[in-house]
């Protein structure tokens, strides 16, 4: 089928362009969560800036200033680096304000205990806080990343060709009726895909909580 | 064995510790009002006085989980001005002689009984997994829990939940112990087991400050009663004598209170 091997085309650099995000995202956003919470405020505000800043504007807006408003020296964005440096920035500021949650919501006398043990800071934030805040937000993560990877999909508008823009491009070359099957298809496609993030995070979900409570 | 004798296996000292004029406010509300207290080595003191008297504050001032504004902390050779910078070598010193026990448990629910007297034991005093493996079995033997060591506080009672969290305390050694109303959040049957860890502790010779309500407790184990209110310390000396004959008309009024009731 013509419309399916088309869509299939793009299939690498969805997962490419969610994948290399997520990656960014997870990692970037371990920092900006701890600076959410310092005690320090200017640290503290400027995170803050930087995350509403990122939030307030539409993943579109960054995707075009990104492409084609970055001129350094001799240096532009290609299409895919815009895409996955852009949604990638924006992963970081959604999953530290995630992160900045369940560090939150991990009860006080946590920490507490912790220091009246004698444990120092780093000891006590990644053997006493990250384990729990992580089990608290991994729901929350796997929801991200579901929509990241349907938000991959804008990527089309800068013309990577990820399965949105091959749809685009087949539908172009088909105008008839055959032209809507490829987004027919690319529905099911991004369906598909989203399934096993959200089956395998109920998983994970479930296991640790057995542990806890086991 | 007994507890401390496990407790300080590399005999930690008996120390007493003295403080002097901590104050505290929070805005301008005064919470600690120039409170003073020298504790003897080996001897139990409990705290006790209505709710808001700055009980609990003054005990977290001790191990510094509040920052007094003022006064002085005099442990072994350590003194220390919480109103001025502490640096982190005395701090960390504080810590290892004075270990505390909360109202709420605060166990690791994301590690077993075991890994939660044992982590501490391994990132603050360096011993090996299976030496702190070891000494938390020792541990949970003696606050008789040893069949728990590879649960999870969850499916622990409270009880048993608050013994552990006792023997993780032991577990680094401390010189003294803090005990923030370790049995208030227990049904009373349960808090006894609490009490009776905590009675042999006593006996064995451990230095304990008890922030508590329980005044049987209070009277039969501990060596001198501090009567707290309205931030400050208005009543201290032998427990019996003051429960049988309070000098202040405000303990008085407490103590009616709570043990007439």
């Amino acid at each position: 089928m013509d419309a399916l091997s088309a869509v299939l085309q793009g299939l690498p650099m969805t997962i490419v362009l969610t994948l290399s995000a997520f990656a960014i995202g997870i990692v970037g956003a371990v920092p900006l969560a701890v600076g959410l919470s310092s005690s320090n405020i200017l640290v503290r505000l400027a995170c803050r800036l930087f995350v509403d800043l990122v939030r307030g504007v539409p993943i579109i807006v960054w995707l075009f200033l990104l492409k084609f408003g970055i001129q350094i020296g001799t240096f532009k964005f290609n299409p895919v680096g815009a895409a996955i440096v852009g949604l990638g920035v924006v992963s970081v500021a959604y999953l530290a304000e995630i992160y900045r949650g369940g560090l939150q919501a991990v009860p006080r006398g946590q920490g507490e205990a912790a220091h009246a043990l004698g444990l120092t800071r780093g000891t006590t934030f990644y053997g006493v806080m990250v384990p729990q805040a992580f089990r608290i937000v991994s729901p929350s993560i796997a929801t991200y990343l579901t929509g990241l990877l349907k938000d991959s999909s804008i990527a089309s508008t800068i013309i990577v060709a990820e399965m949105v823009f091959q749809s685009q491009s087949f539908a172009r070359q088909h105008p008839t009726v055959e032209g809507i099957l490829p987004y027919i298809l690319v529905g099911i496609l991004y369906i598909a895909l989203s399934l096993p993030v959200a089956y395998l995070s109920r998983r994970l979900d479930s296991r640790m909580r057995k542990a806890v409570y086991a | 064995m007994t507890l401390s004798e496990i407790a300080d296996g590399k005999l930690a000292p008996r120390l007493g510790i003295k403080l002097d004029n901590i104050s505290k406010r929070y805005g301008d509300n005064t919470v600690l009002d120039d409170v003073s207290l020298h504790v003897e080595p080996g001897t139990v003191t409990a705290l006790i006085g209505p709710s808001g008297a700055g009980k609990s504050t003054f005990l977290r001032c001790i191990n510094l989980l509040e920052r007094p504004d003022s006064g002085t902390i005099q442990v072994d050779q350590h003194t220390i001005e919480p109103g001025k910078d502490v640096n982190s070598r005395d701090l960390a010193a504080l810590r290892r002689t004075v270990g505390m026990v909360f109202q709420s448990f605060n166990l690791f629910p994301h590690m077993s009984a075991l890994k939660n007297i044992s982590f501490p034991q391994q990132k603050v005093l360096g011993r090996s997994k299976d030496e702190a493996d070891e000494r938390s079995m020792q541990l949970l033997e003696r606050v008789g829990l040893k069949e728990k060591a590879h649960q999870h506080p969850g499916r622990c009672s409270g009880g048993q939940q608050q013994r552990i969290a006792i023997a993780r305390a032991l577990a680094l050694d401390p010189s003294i112990m803090l005990f923030d109303e370790p049995t208030s959040a227990l049904d009373p049957e349960v808090g006894l087991e609490v009490l009776a860890v905590m009675r042999e502790l006593a006996a064995d010779g451990m230095t304990m400050i008890v922030v508590t309500h329980e005044m049987q407790f209070a009277r039969d184990v501990s060596d001198t009663l501090v009567v707290m209110a309205d931030c400050r310390i208005i009543e201290q000396g032998d427990p019996r004598a003051i429960m049988s004959d309070p000098q202040e008309a405000r303990t008085r009024r407490f103590l009616r209170a709570v043990l007439e009731r």
